[in-house]
């Protein structure tokens, strides 16, 4: 199964939206005549891997390579640059010119910027005294479909950078790509927003139709009703939390990268020849797959059974085409059908076989039952001394941290006892570099001191955040499902423009068919949140298909560790 | 401005990170410590950058006397179990009290180094 996801059954028209950007890179390849070779950022790499298969690539003539500190290796006459905006790569990219220089090849070196140039990057190139070397272009490739209701803008750092760097250019990247959006499907009539970030993208949205207006007159009714932007920032709390559905819990332990996770082939039950050890292999993971698409929003627990379920079932239609001869053809044909579906099992069996070894250790519960305890605010103490004692074990220190994190947004921050505790603690255990990682959380808000009385509480009972842990099957569901609605969070942040609130909108258009709904996440969604939505929109009389955007898809480790990375990359 | 003067001087020992010369690194964190302390919002900064200068140069005695250069770098937890995984409990202890570990955290450091060398009788002992 290709990785590159089937969008047929997408809400909006997203395969041309692949088309184009396809169509827009192979246009570029076209406009270099002979042999070329393409070099392409690490990152991009991934990105692209979504939209088209690199065999394509080759039919135009073109070699690959990854950006890396090395000079280039290759015979081509042509090179052309494939990166983000990005500064670190316009040095790379320097350097790679220079160091060629001296071989007194003829060539022609291409920069494409991916999305766009900025003055910044090319100020590099200036300065390092390339820029005349180079034809510099852009590849407008603003977001990539991950799935038929899940669009990324493969915006990896964006919540750091606006919290802890204050560089916004996320957000006005954002805007541009809902602004394409509008070319293609209509301007979208409502425009609801929460938070500073999601505010910032609507004004900019709204300045950006005054000044390239969109043409309505050559196209129909808009096909999105409605966009929602969400910042991350108003919720911290679900992404520090463990998602429990088989694809949260996926990404978790294993990490889904552009929609396929890697694993030992060993894992797969791949060739016990004992030749494979140690081979990765990708596990593409989208609604291609009918059984993922049926299981992916399910918890664990639940998933597991399904696919006891399906392998029994197999197994009896097996038995009985044994048992008996005498059967008809139509009959051995629907067996023969089922049975196609038989490497699907196979292979989340293997998977959910390896997620099983993480989460049934006892320190999974363990750590679940502490997640709930500090949702629920009840007892301070145990939750304190259990983090203290993971830092006196010098547990990863993203767990740590996530729980930390956890801790300090339900209570407002800690008390400055305990603040500084904790603070100490982690630089012994950890060591003093990690000072201006404390600085960073500090400054994000995500861990600080207690400055006021915490109104989480309140929050959580007027939403009924938290459902009772027995009720496994659809707890995390529910619990985000009540989360993501932001009302609450009006309180906090009097400062949101619009008021975003999907209990307010429901009632109104239950008339006619479905309308589509973009919910944006500035900063980052989780594959809990996703599952929720595809819940809400699955519910009976619901009016509306939600199409989840993102700047990435995130879950606590992953927006922690950047942050962790950076802090240490400042001081080396 | 002089927060951020001291966050940089905080960052740049970090430069000479794997250099011998760790002297004047430990200078260099003292110069933070004590712009960290020269405004009152800043004591546990202040504080932190006191001890990290005051570890480095523990650090370096230990590696004088033990002739191994693996100390500087490490954490607070981290020097305390390789003495005791080097069976010089002397020295750990001495860094425990200089840093004022808590016990629940010794204890932690102490019965994982142990079983990490295997030195069961000592663990039972203890």
């Amino acid at each position: 199964m290709a990785q590159i996801p089937n969008l047929d059954n997408a809400p909006l028209n997203l395969a041309a939206l692949r088309e184009q950007s396809q169509k827009d890179l192979l246009n570029i390849l076209r406009s270099l005549r002979g042999k070329k070779c393409v070099v392409i950022d690490p990152k991009l790499a991934g990105t692209l891997s979504l939209i088209l298969q690199t065999s394509l690539l080759k039919e135009y003539g073109a070699e690959l390579r990854l950006l890396t500190t090395e000079p280039l290796q290759t015979e081509c006459p042509k090179i052309l640059y494939l990166v983000r905006s990005q500064l670190n790569f316009m040095k790379l990219i320097a350097n790679q010119i220079k160091s060629d220089e001296p071989k007194g090849f003829q060539r022609e070196f291409f920069l494409y910027f991916v999305p766009r140039r900025t003055v910044a990057c090319e100020k590099i190139l200036e300065e390092e005294k390339v820029h005349q070397k180079l034809t510099v272009g852009e590849y407008p490739l603003y977001l990539v479909p991950l799935d038929e209701d899940v669009i990324s803008f493969e915006l990896d750092h964006s919540l750091q950078e606006c919290l802890i760097e204050g560089d916004t250019s996320s957000v006005w990247h954002v805007a541009k790509a809902i602004h394409k959006l509008e070319f293609a499907f209509g301007v979208i009539p409502n425009v609801r927003a929460k938070g500073v970030a999601s505010a910032k993208a609507a004004e900019l949205l709204n300045s950006m139709q005054q000044e390239d207006p969109v043409n309505m007159d050559d196209m129909g009714a808009p096909e999105i009703n409605t966009v929602i932007l969400l910042d991350r920032e108003v919720d911290l709390v679900t992404p520090m939390c463990s998602q429990l559905t088989y694809e949260g819990l996926l990404d978790e332990m294993l990490q889904i990268n552009n929609g396929s996770v890697e694993v030992d082939a060993s894992i797969m039950g791949g060739q016990q020849d004992g030749k494979v050890d140690g081979k990765k292999v990708k596990v593409p993971l989208n609604s291609s797959d009918k059984l993922y698409k049926e299981i992916r929003d399910l918890n664990f627990e639940v998933v597991v059974q399904v696919l006891r379920q399906k392998a029994t079932s197999i197994q009896q239609d097996y038995a009985e085409v044994k048992a008996t001869n005498t059967q008809s053809v139509s009959e051995l044909k629907d067996f023969v059908k089922r049975l196609h579906s038989l490497p699907e099992i196979a292979r989340h069996v293997h998977l959910a076989q390896h997620l099983q070894s993480f989460t049934g250790k006892p320190s999974f519960h363990a750590r679940l039952d502490i997640e709930q305890t500090i949702l629920e605010v009840q007892n301070f103490e145990i939750c304190f001394e259990y983090i203290e004692e993971m830092i006196h074990k010098q547990e990863p220190i993203e767990n740590v941290l996530r729980l930390i994190v956890l801790l300090s947004l339900t209570n407002a921050g800690l008390p400055k006892k305990n603040f500084d505790y904790l603070r100490r603690e982690i630089l012994h255990s950890y060591g003093f570099e990690h000072m201006p990682l404390l600085y960073n959380l500090e400054k994000a808000g995500l861990f600080k001191r207690q400055e006021s009385r915490s109104n989480w509480i309140g929050i959580t009972r007027a939403l009924q955040l938290i459902v009772d842990v027995n009720d496994t099957a659809k707890r995390s569901i529910e619990e985000l499902l009540k989360l993501l609605p932001g009302p609450h969070l009006d309180l906090k942040r009097g400062n949101s423009a619009i008021n975003a609130s999907l209990e307010v909108h429901q009632g109104l258009d239950r008339v006619g068919h479905r309308s589509l709904v973009l919910v944006v996440f500035i900063g980052g969604v989780t594959f809990a949140e996703i599952a929720a939505l595809r819940f809400l929109s699955a519910q009976e009389g619901m009016g509306y298909d939600f199409l989840v955007a993102t700047t990435k898809v995130v879950n606590g480790n992953t927006i922690l560790r950047p942050i962790i990375a950076n802090s240490k990359e400042v001081m080396i | 401005l002089l927060l951020k003067e001291s966050r940089e001087l905080e960052r740049n020992p970090m430069a000479s990170k794997g250099s011998p010369l760790h002297g004047p690194r430990a200078r260099l964190i003292e110069q933070a410590h004590r712009l960290f302390a020269e405004t009152k919002e800043h004591v546990f900064e202040s504080k932190a950058s006191e001890e990290h200068a005051k570890l480095l140069r523990s650090q370096h005695e230990l590696e004088v006397s033990t002739k191994q250069p693996i100390f500087v770098g490490s954490s607070v937890s981290d020097t305390i179990r390789t003495c005791i995984v080097m069976g010089n409990e002397r020295a750990a202890l001495k860094v425990k009290s200089e840093f004022k570990v808590p016990d629940k955290r010794w204890y932690w450091l102490k019965s994982y180094a142990l079983a990490t060398v295997g030195n069961w009788d000592a663990l039972e002992k203890f």
